[in-house]
């Protein structure tokens, strides 16, 4: 009687273990998924900061920002070709 | 009691029996509801490939975009999530209050990343990701581009072209529902990942185009003028660096392709192409200028600057209509057709863009009697700016007229391995190496002494042919109602730049082509010149300058000359041995940049943190002292740990 008594708690606490491995396993799942998820949703928000900057400094870098600017500020003006002196490549240079 | 034990094993059998045709006959169909009711098949999005300019310079993008759900009775606190959700959302008051008495409000946006951040943590908040399209600069060649329909393929311009190489293909899984139909926070199951569409390298130059659009702005808004074009192309490789359309409405069509207009004087050269290359006509040879006024079967021909007696030269350099017509009589017609044809008029050019017009190019079984004279002058002849642009880079390309494109590269999504890689495709030879000589130098001839002096620049030789032509209005020609165009080479010697200019019906100031589109020409080449990054090799332009050296340094009345960086140099210049480009990806910057300059190249830095691939590609060859483009990305190093060995390249696709 008391042989098939061990017997039970054995099989009791087998129950017990597997059934908290799978809780486990299932809790450890899901909280990688959510971190996962987390961080997609971070990567999403910094590809659209960096998009959003981006464009804003393609926005600066324009010729219709910068040339209005550089002539009203600084007294520059687009130059004519006489202006613009192309440096020969020395011989032999790379 | 045998009656109760009767009844028991009966209803057991009946159980049994139930179960077995629940388990064992129906078992396949109800697993499968069970199945559909517990899970769902959703379709994962392929990212769209980029389009980019020929520097890398992103045009069209797709980025991870938000729907936004929201359940009012999940809110927390409905006053102040509200008032964050309207504020990120855009929503007035009304809208917000409007969707506070819904079960559940739908904000289909798209909404950016950016805007929809603070949301994530609220309840009661759902967000949907969407890939959208996302043009950063959207004036930018816009009506070249095109966009994407509401399916979410392409729908016109090079969108709808290359449709079927940026698309990629969609992916599914499968995602866990509860019994009410609600997802479970549980990753999906990926049954066949999506495949990102290629990445396209155009062969459009950002900058240029900027310059050509803001040029032909500027124009259209300064002569009052109904519309306009500008195309410029590199004549040695048939590539469009830039392209600009514009109406009066403000509205961008690309009318480069689709619209076709009478070229007048600009053909001129093509009869003198055929004079020449059929040797009816010397140098020496002259026609009476008829005193600027000649009758001629039925129809009187003028000049607007009557000369006594013309050459060939002097029929181009004055764009002499009297002299051009009566040279053109030398030739057959059908040698003249032939010519005309030869030159690409009247035919696709080939250019990879889903709407092209032909122009009219009519044979000569269906001429009239002045035709001959007529197609001489650039009339009863209908041309695209496209065609008109390839045909004068048959002129600078040595007589050998290519094919357009406007696709430079296509590569692996993010990655380094090139698919196709445009070469230079010659559709025919048109003129001799020496006919092409000559016929560049009677252009130049116009720039430096005849209708096209407001072209000229003082360091470069440019050469180039006016066209002032009347305009057709519902079947006749308009009084009053001119178009101007221009075409240049730049610079005469050598040429890689081919720039058409056309002006659609100037209302102020002068309509004259040499008034009008030649000054926005010389506009156009004075900013791409002092331009740091447009394509031009201004290694073989700082020998090309024989004026250069004429000019005196202390002419220009004080003012600091612009020293343009030295140089840029497109992977084409051919200014030493070609060395293969080594594989960088992965490496640090400095290690990669010493790396490039250990095996000769110069080195021009896109990005920073880790190495991720070239341009050109490696493996692939380069001049020694050419310009490589090096692209780096904090997070490369993953990528190309994760990527292995780049994929083997493909040949040309054509």
């Amino acid at each position: 009687m008391a042989k098939g008594r061990h017997w039970v708690a054995l099989w009791l606490v087998a129950f017990l273990v597997t059934t908290w491995l799978v809780y486990a396993r299932q809790t450890a799942a899901y909280r990688a998924a959510r971190d996962l998820a987390d961080l997609r949703a971070r990567r999403a928000n910094l590809d659209g900061h960096r998009a959003d900057l981006e464009r804003r400094i393609r926005v600066a870098e324009s010729r219709a920002v910068l040339v209005p600017r550089a002539q009203a500020r600084l007294g520059l003006h687009l130059p004519s070709d006489s202006e613009i002196v192309l440096v020969p490549a020395p011989s032999g240079s790379r | 009691m045998q009656v109760v034990e009767f009844g028991v094993l009966v209803g057991l059998a009946l159980l049994v029996g139930r179960a077995a045709q629940v388990q064992i006959l129906h078992g396949r169909r109800w697993a499968e509801e069970a199945q559909a009711q517990r899970t769902e098949r959703i379709v994962l999005q392929a990212r769209r490939g980029t389009l980019s300019d020929r520097h890398g310079t992103p045009l069209a993008v797709t980025q991870e975009t938000y729907h936004v759900g929201i359940a009012p009775n999940e809110l927390r606190d409905p006053t102040a999530d509200g008032a964050l959700i309207s504020r990120r959302l855009g929503l007035t008051a009304r809208t917000w209050q409007q969707a506070l008495r819904r079960r559940y409000a739908y904000f289909a946006g798209p909404y950016s990343a950016l805007e929809v951040q603070p949301l994530r943590s609220v309840r009661g908040v759902h967000l949907e990701a969407v890939l959208n399209r996302f043009y950063p600069d959207p004036a930018v060649a816009r009506a070249t581009i095109g966009r994407l329909g509401d399916d979410g393929l392409g729908a016109s311009g090079l969108e709808r072209t290359l449709d079927s190489l940026l698309a990629g293909r969609a992916g599914a899984a499968v995602v866990l529902k509860d019994r009410a139909g609600r997802e479970y926070e549980s990753p999906a199951r990926v049954i066949a990942p999506p495949v990102p569409g290629l990445d396209v390298v155009l062969t459009l130059d950002a900058e240029l185009q900027e310059i050509a659009q803001r040029a032909l702005d500027d124009a259209l808004r300064r002569m009052d003028a109904d519309g306009g074009d500008v195309v410029m192309l590199d004549p040695g490789t048939g590539e469009v660096l830039a392209l600009a359309s514009r109406q009066r409405d403000g509205s961008a069509r690309p009318s480069a392709f689709t619209d076709t207009f009478e070229p007048g004087s600009l053909a001129k050269i093509f009869a003198a192409a055929a004079l020449l290359s059929l040797r009816r006509v010397s140098s020496t040879d002259r026609v009476s200028g008829e005193g600027g006024k000649w009758r001629v079967l039925g129809r009187t021909i003028t000049d607007d600057d009557p000369q006594p007696s013309l050459t060939l030269a002097d029929a181009i350099r004055v764009s002499s209509n009297i002299a051009i017509a009566k040279f053109a009589a030398r030739l057959t017609p059908e040698e003249q057709y032939v010519t005309l044809r030869d030159f690409g008029f009247g035919a696709f050019t080939g250019i990879e863009f889903p709407a092209e017009a032909t122009g009219r190019l009519r044979p000569p079984s269906e001429w009239t009697r002045p035709s001959a004279a007529s197609l001489a002058m650039g009339y009863e002849l209908s041309v695209t700016p496209i065609q008109v642009a390839m045909a004068y880079g048959a002129l600078a390309n040595e007589g050998l007229l290519l094919q357009p494109t406007l696709i430079r590269e296509v590569r692996s999504a993010g990655g380094p391995g090139v698919r196709y890689r445009h070469r230079p495709e010659p559709v025919r030879r048109v003129v001799s190496r020496e006919v092409a000589a000559a016929l560049r130098n009677l252009l130049r001839g116009v720039v430096e002494r005849g209708t096209g002096t407001e072209a000229a620049l003082t360091n470069f030789p440019v050469a180039a042919k006016t066209g002032t032509a009347r305009r057709v209005v519902n079947g006749r020609y308009a009084a009053g109602e001119y178009t101007a165009s221009f075409a240049a080479l730049f610079p005469a010697d050598q040429p890689q730049l081919v720039l058409v200019v056309k002006i659609d019906n100037p209302h102020k100031g002068s309509y004259f082509a040499a008034q009008t589109a030649a000054p926005v020409t010389r506009s156009m080449l004075e900013q791409a010149l002092a331009a740091r990054t447009v394509a031009l090799d201004r290694a073989r332009l700082s020998t090309a300058a024989p004026r250069a050296a004429a000019t005196p340094a202390d002419d220009d009345g004080g003012m600091v000359p612009y020293v343009v960086p030295w140089p840029y140099q497109p992977d084409s210049a051919g200014v030493g041995p070609r060395r293969a480009v080594p594989d960088v990806a992965g490496f640090g910057m400095r290690e990669a940049v010493r790396t490039l300059h250990r095996r000769g190249f110069r080195v021009a830095l896109r990005g920073w943190g880790v190495a991720e691939h070239t341009w050109p590609a490696a493996g692939d060859s380069a001049a020694a002292g050419s310009m490589v483009t090096l692209f780096a990305d904090p997070y490369a190093a993953a990528r190309v740990r994760s990527r292995g060995p780049a994929p083997a390249r493909c040949g040309p696709r054509r």
